[in-house]
């Protein structure tokens, strides 16, 4: 029998305790690994419609707590065409509409002409083609969820659009909810002359950084240019929130984890402690009962690191057939894994650490006397 | 020291809960290589203390203690003396439950620094030795009380010690059991030569060995 062997046979001697040891570990560690899947998620959609249609930066209103709370003034879009070393720009008005059980139907408007910095791709029936006709095209998702085909209608603020088109971008922001004209848009919202945010698109071989850099110069005061998820970070505090909650949660998990953990491994090394005494008899050195009982300890939530990685993975497919997929977007990264683990890690020697501390440190004759 | 003696005490002394109860007060002891030794005396005389002292699984506070060749006085690690030269056997087993036969006689091998494969041909060849051959798979619940304390003997021999140390190794079995662990010990003493120090109050059990000594209030009674 090896050492390694010996710890991982000690720490299931007490089935059910460790098995709800185990499972009060891997609760914590679900709700990691599940928040990080969406909030992965989230990331790479934002990511996305920052980058939508290949344009190379966003521009939009400065100070702002959220993406979806800037507002700027459409005359922008062709203060932003003249600057240096833009190719093209377009305006775009993003708003969240409840329809059906989506409460967050996204609604974009842009200007047909340049649907290309869109980057949709229309898989069935047309893009609308005029500002003024009640038209819109609806995302694959959308038009699944909502059971919406070509040349049904849809009912937005009181007037009906015509769907003429099913389009397919990849994002699932986008993909859940509908694109029509800005002026269809800013009427719905009654945000006349404003939009969301600009797409912007430069010239072949001009340098991005300039440009972001030359903008912010003019126009600094109203305007921000995010060219990257970290730049949105810094203006964005939605993400920034999520952020901080999941690494909060972690924290929460490692100290309610380590505390069940203590509580654990000192039951065992309780029970345990005449065996100790044998131990030190036979010549067992304190560093290696130390290590035994850390080891057990890591065994434990390493195992509970697997578990809990498995019921946040499920967790997650079950909030999708629950309706919920045209909102949501899992991303299932290694590093949300590699966090989990590390989180399991850090309670098993968190935990484990006061438990084989005092057990290496027994006195032989005390543990030994020990009824 | 006397190179015939593998134990050498002088003056030992040890007290606990802060010097209110005295357990050991002023012990001289030799013991030579290869004799087995009883120790008596009543409840409290301080027998297993000093028991505890020689296979250093407690301190003195005052006097001299050599055991082979270790000053155990000196304030280091004695863990690798006890797992050189040291072993035990209590009145009870203790034996680790989840643990099979043969892999509670590998426990003190760990310090060995020995394979996997010759820590089982060890652990196999002390289980054959002690007629346990087949059950070297089965947990100790499955077994008796005097297998139970055959196993512990085995685990006792496992790192071929010079001393073997037994508290009361027959306290907890039954007349019969206790005799066949009694032969065992005495067959171990003649064959291996291995120095035997046995605590009982006894004194049929303690009348097996070459000397019997007897501790009353701390101190060996002359």
């Amino acid at each position: 029998m090896s050492f390694i062997g010996l710890i991982v046979k000690n720490p299931f001697r007490n089935k059910t305790r460790s098995i709800l040891a185990v499972i009060g570990i891997a609760i914590g560690i679900a709700t990691i690994v599940a928040l990080g899947i969406v909030t992965d998620g989230l990331k790479s959609s934002t990511e996305d419609t920052l980058k939508a249609g290949g344009s190379d930066f966003t521009v939009m209103e400065s100070n702002i707590s959220d993406m979806l709370f800037s507002s700027i003034d459409e005359d922008y879009v062709d203060k932003i065409m003249e600057t240096d070393g833009v190719e093209d720009a377009v305006g775009v008005l993003t708003a969240v509409q409840p329809i059906g059980d989506n409460p967050y139907f996204i609604i974009i408007g842009i200007d047909p002409a340049k649907l290309y910095l869109s980057e949709m791709e229309v898989t069935s029936g047309s893009a609308f083609s005029s500002e003024d006709a009640k038209e819109l095209v609806m995302g694959k998702v959308a038009a699944e969820n909502l059971n919406k085909t070509v040349g049904d209608s849809l009912t937005l603020n009181n007037t009906d659009y015509k769907i003429v088109g099913i389009y397919q971008t990849g994002n699932l922001q986008q993909d859940g909810g509908v694109f029509m004209s800005l002026d269809n848009a800013q009427e719905i919202q009654g945000e006349e002359g404003k939009v969301t945010m600009i797409y912007v698109k430069i010239e072949k071989d001009a340098n991005v950084e300039q440009i972001t850099q030359s903008i912010e110069d003019k126009y600094g005061n109203d305007l921000t240019t995010v060219a990257s998820l970290e730049d949105l970070q810094s203006v964005d505090q939605g993400l920034s929130v999520i952020d901080t909650a999941s690494w909060a949660i972690s924290l929460l998990a490692i100290v309610i984890g380590g505390v069940g953990v203590i509580n654990t491994m000192i039951m065992s090394v309780y029970e345990r402690t005449r065996e100790i005494g044998v131990l030190k008899a036979v010549g067992w050195k304190n560093r290696r009962i130390l290590s035994m009982i850390l080891g057990e300890s890591v065994v434990l939530t390493l195992f509970a690191g697997v578990v809990g990685i498995v019921m946040g993975v499920v967790a997650i497919q079950v909030i999708l057939a629950m309706g919920m997929s045209g909102i949501i977007e899992p991303v299932y990264s290694l590093d949300v894994f590699l966090r989990g683990f590390l989180v399991a890690l850090i309670v098993g020697l968190v935990g484990g650490f006061y438990p084989a501390y005092r057990a290496s440190n027994l006195p032989p004759t005390e543990a030994l006397r020990y009824e | 020291m006397n190179e015939e003696n593998i134990v050498e005490i002088k003056d030992l002394r040890k007290s606990f809960d802060k010097g209110k109860v005295t357990a050991l007060n002023g012990i001289d002891l030799e013991i030579k290589k290869g004799e087995f030794v009883s120790i008596t005396g009543p409840s409290g005389s301080g027998k297993s203390t000093l028991l505890n002292m020689i296979g250093a699984l407690d301190r003195a506070d005052e006097g001299f203690i050599n055991v082979s060749g270790y000053d155990l006085t000196l304030k280091n690690d004695l863990s690798e003396f006890r797992s050189r030269e040291i072993g035990f056997i209590f009145q009870l087993h203790n034996l680790i439950p989840n643990l099979s036969v043969v892999e509670n006689v590998e426990i003190p091998l760990f310090e060995r620094n020995l394979s996997g494969k010759e820590m089982r041909e060890r652990a196999l060849k002390l289980l054959e030795y002690m007629g346990l051959s087949d059950k070297v798979n089965r947990k100790p619940t499955e077994l008796s009380g005097g297998e139970r304390q055959r196993v512990a003997i085995a685990r006792a021999l496992a790192n071929e010690p010079s001393i073997i140390l037994a508290d009361e190794p027959t306290g907890s079995l039954d007349s019969k059991n206790g005799q066949l662990i009694l032969e065992h010990l005495r067959e171990l003493h003649e064959k291996e030569k291995v120095t035997l120090i046995m605590v009982t109050h006894d004194m049929n059990v303690a009348s097996l060995a070459n000397r019997t000594i007897e501790v009353l209030d701390g101190r060996i009674k002359t």
